[in-house]
């Protein structure tokens, strides 16, 4: 546990580096990467424990986000105080949903986080609190004085998502190496021994799904923070499946890949865009290009790395070695 | 009372709707273990066929049938190319218990893109073949359209032939046999390959009628069966998944639920009311309002 938090430290140490040497663009990638990090690593954590995943946490992304802008738009409270409750209001609602969904097997909870996903802009016009179509408005607030003049709003931003992406990943690789993480490898490779052996299969699925939607929670308050408004739009179905899409790259079943999956859907909308004006920047193909792309990346990492390319890479030394042998 | 029986009867005809699309999701979850998320692709794909023959020629029952055929024509080619090499190649693993539902969320996807790509993002009509303007009881009129009334008589006839052919024919009998018990019925001399890519285009036909009776009473773009998908599968749950009865007892319900409530409360309360629905069941009656089995808690 020492040697993993040290490598942590050290792996923040480099990216402070980076992001001091690189520009304002690539610092403010930068930052989504680190959003996308926390957001495809709670649907690991979730599919971690049981053959479900969750085609929603879009949805629940944004139901941090507006807790967190809720918090500092009406009741002024701090920003890191925002993001604590995100995650724990999110996290509430997840046991919630979860305990209705999470705890059966089947497709219920895929289709009960779809369901979530394209009902929210609806119910985010529903209230008036929630400020309709315009969303709210999330004052982030300037960098303190004390890093300088010549300190961008940018690098903030990066700042404050990369630590909570690194103190997000210790956390998780912890509790993935604990009696938890155990337990809900238990469950996912046969929930009937688990059971067996004295697992509360419903209350330990509940459980996870709650931890799952707090991370996607904090996530969303930290994308609100990034585009300084929530609304409805910020969060489209688009987004849950490009979390999905995300986490299938990485290896559903694998944190060390969590990087490669967020790298790729911060790239994804870039090489979108520059394909698509090749062809003329036509409306009809740069509001579909990002879409095909995520899904057929889906598909394809679906067929040819079904675990992750940290099995496949395994397998392939595995199988170069036998032949060399 | 007028507005009771106009909500009943629109209801009845969104139920009827709510129904179809439930029964493609019910018939290939039966008979393969997947939910179909891609069938609101496939039913876009045929609904936006129908909208380029009722363009081309002006006649909506040409283009319902050629929606029917593309979406029967669609559902196989999914199950025969698709689908049946992803269970061969995608076999083991932790990755195997949501592999169905990744891919179906990866070819709703691709195949929504592929009508963006086509037709382009803006919204379509289609019109419809008979009136949208409601009947006028005495000095009211109802929202309860020609239109509407179609749609009920076009869902029932669907039934009727779909409950004749799983009921009364060989093939009924294959397909069910093939779904209740794959080993038993090839031991039996069923093919019951060929017999599930069948269900499958049974139930990629199903949608397409669905997306299509869908279409007049709103707009076609590439994502707006997304909501209809949702409710089939809710309308699915509240029927318990495996039975086709549950399947449109649940849409009917679910239907006649939404419209009373944005009658009677609030228009922007239908999707509210149908996601507490779908809780509600999984908290009570996960197994479903039909099926009287208690097998899928954990």
């Amino acid at each position: 546990m020492r040697k993993r938090l040290l490598l942590f430290i050290a792996l923040g140490w480099v990216l402070l580096l980076i992001g001091d040497r690189v520009d304002e663009l690539r610092v403010y990638q930068g930052a989504s990467i680190a959003v996308y990090v926390i957001a495809i690593g709670s649907i690991i954590l979730l599919t971690g424990y049981s053959g479900q995943i969750s085609l929603g946490h879009g949805a629940l992304m944004a139901f941090g986000g507006y807790v967190a802008a809720l918090c500092v738009a009406n009741a002024s409270l701090p920003l890191w105080f925002a993001f604590v409750m995100a995650a724990l209001v999110t996290g509430i609602f997840g046991g919630v949903l979860g305990f209705a969904a999470a705890r059966l097997s089947g497709p219920y909870l895929a289709g009960t986080t779809l369901a979530l996903a394209v009902g929210l802009p609806s119910l985010a016009n529903q209230f008036s609190i929630l400020g309709g179509e315009q969303g709210i408005y999330l004052d982030p607030g300037l960098p303190p004085a004390s890093l300088g003049e010549s300190f961008s709003q940018y690098k903030w931003f990066f700042w404050i998502t990369t630590l909570a992406a690194l103190i997000t990943m210790f956390w998780l690789a912890n509790i993935l190496h604990s009696k938890y993480g155990r337990t809900w490898r238990a469950l996912r490779s046969n929930d009937v021994a688990a059971q067996l052996c004295g697992v509360h299969t419903g209350r330990q699925k509940v459980l996870a799904f709650s931890l799952s939607s707090g991370l996607a929670g904090l996530a969303g308050a930290l994308l609100v923070l990034t585009i300084s408004t929530v609304s409805p739009s910020a969060f489209p179905l688009s987004l849950s499946f490009a979390l999905v899409t995300g986490a299938v790259v990485s290896g559903i079943y694998d944190l060390k890949g969590v990087m490669l999956g967020a790298v790729i859907l911060v790239v994804i909308p870039e090489i979108a865009d520059s394909v698509a004006s090749r062809f003329g920047d036509s409306l009809k193909i740069t509001s579909t290009l990002p879409g095909l792309l995520v899904s057929a990346l889906l598909i394809l990492a679906v067929l040819f790395t079904p675990n992750g390319p940290g099995e496949k890479l395994h397998h392939l030394r595995h199988k170069r070695k036998a032949h060399s042998g | 009372m007028y507005k009771f029986i106009s909500s009943l009867l629109i209801g009845l005809s969104l139920g009827a709707i709510y129904s179809l699309m439930s029964i493609s999701l019910v018939l290939v979850w039966r008979s393969t273990r997947v939910v179909n998320f891609a069938q609101a692709g496939q039913a876009i794909v045929s609904t936006y066929i129908a909208y380029e023959v009722v363009n081309r020629t002006g006649s909506f029952w040409l283009a319902f049938v050629v929606a029917i055929l593309a979406g029967a024509l669609l559902g196989a080619i999914v199950d025969r190319y698709f689908m049946r090499p992803l269970f061969r190649r995608v076999a083991s693993g932790p990755i195997v218990a949501i592999a169905p539902v990744v891919a179906t969320l990866g070819l709703l996807g691709v195949l929504r893109a592929v009508v963006g790509f086509i037709w382009g993002v803006e919204l379509k009509p289609i019109a419809a073949p008979v009136s949208l303007d409601g009947y006028s009881l005495g000095s009211e009129v109802l929202p309860f359209a020609p239109y509407n009334a179609l749609v009920i008589v076009i869902v029932a006839i669907v039934l009727i032939v779909l409950s004749l052919l799983f009921q009364k024919t060989n093939l009924g009998l294959s397909l069910r046999a093939s779904a209740y018990s794959p080993e038993i019925a090839r031991l039996s001399g069923v093919r019951v390959n060929e017999i599930r890519t069948l269900g499958w285009a049974i139930a990629g036909a199903a949608g397409a009628i669905a997306g299509i009776l869908a279409t007049p009473t709103s707009y076609l773009s590439p994502n707006s069966l997304d909501i209809l998908l949702v409710f089939g599968f809710a309308a699915a749950v509240i029927g318990g998944l495996e039975s086709m009865v549950g399947a449109v007892v649940g849409g009917l319900v679910l239907g006649l639920g939404v419209t009373f409530v944005s009658n009677y409360v609030s228009t922007s309360l239908i999707f509210p009311t149908a996601f507490v629905f779908l809780i509600i069941i999984l908290l009570v009656r996960p197994s479903g309002i039909v099926s009287g089995k208690r097998s899928r808690r954990a």
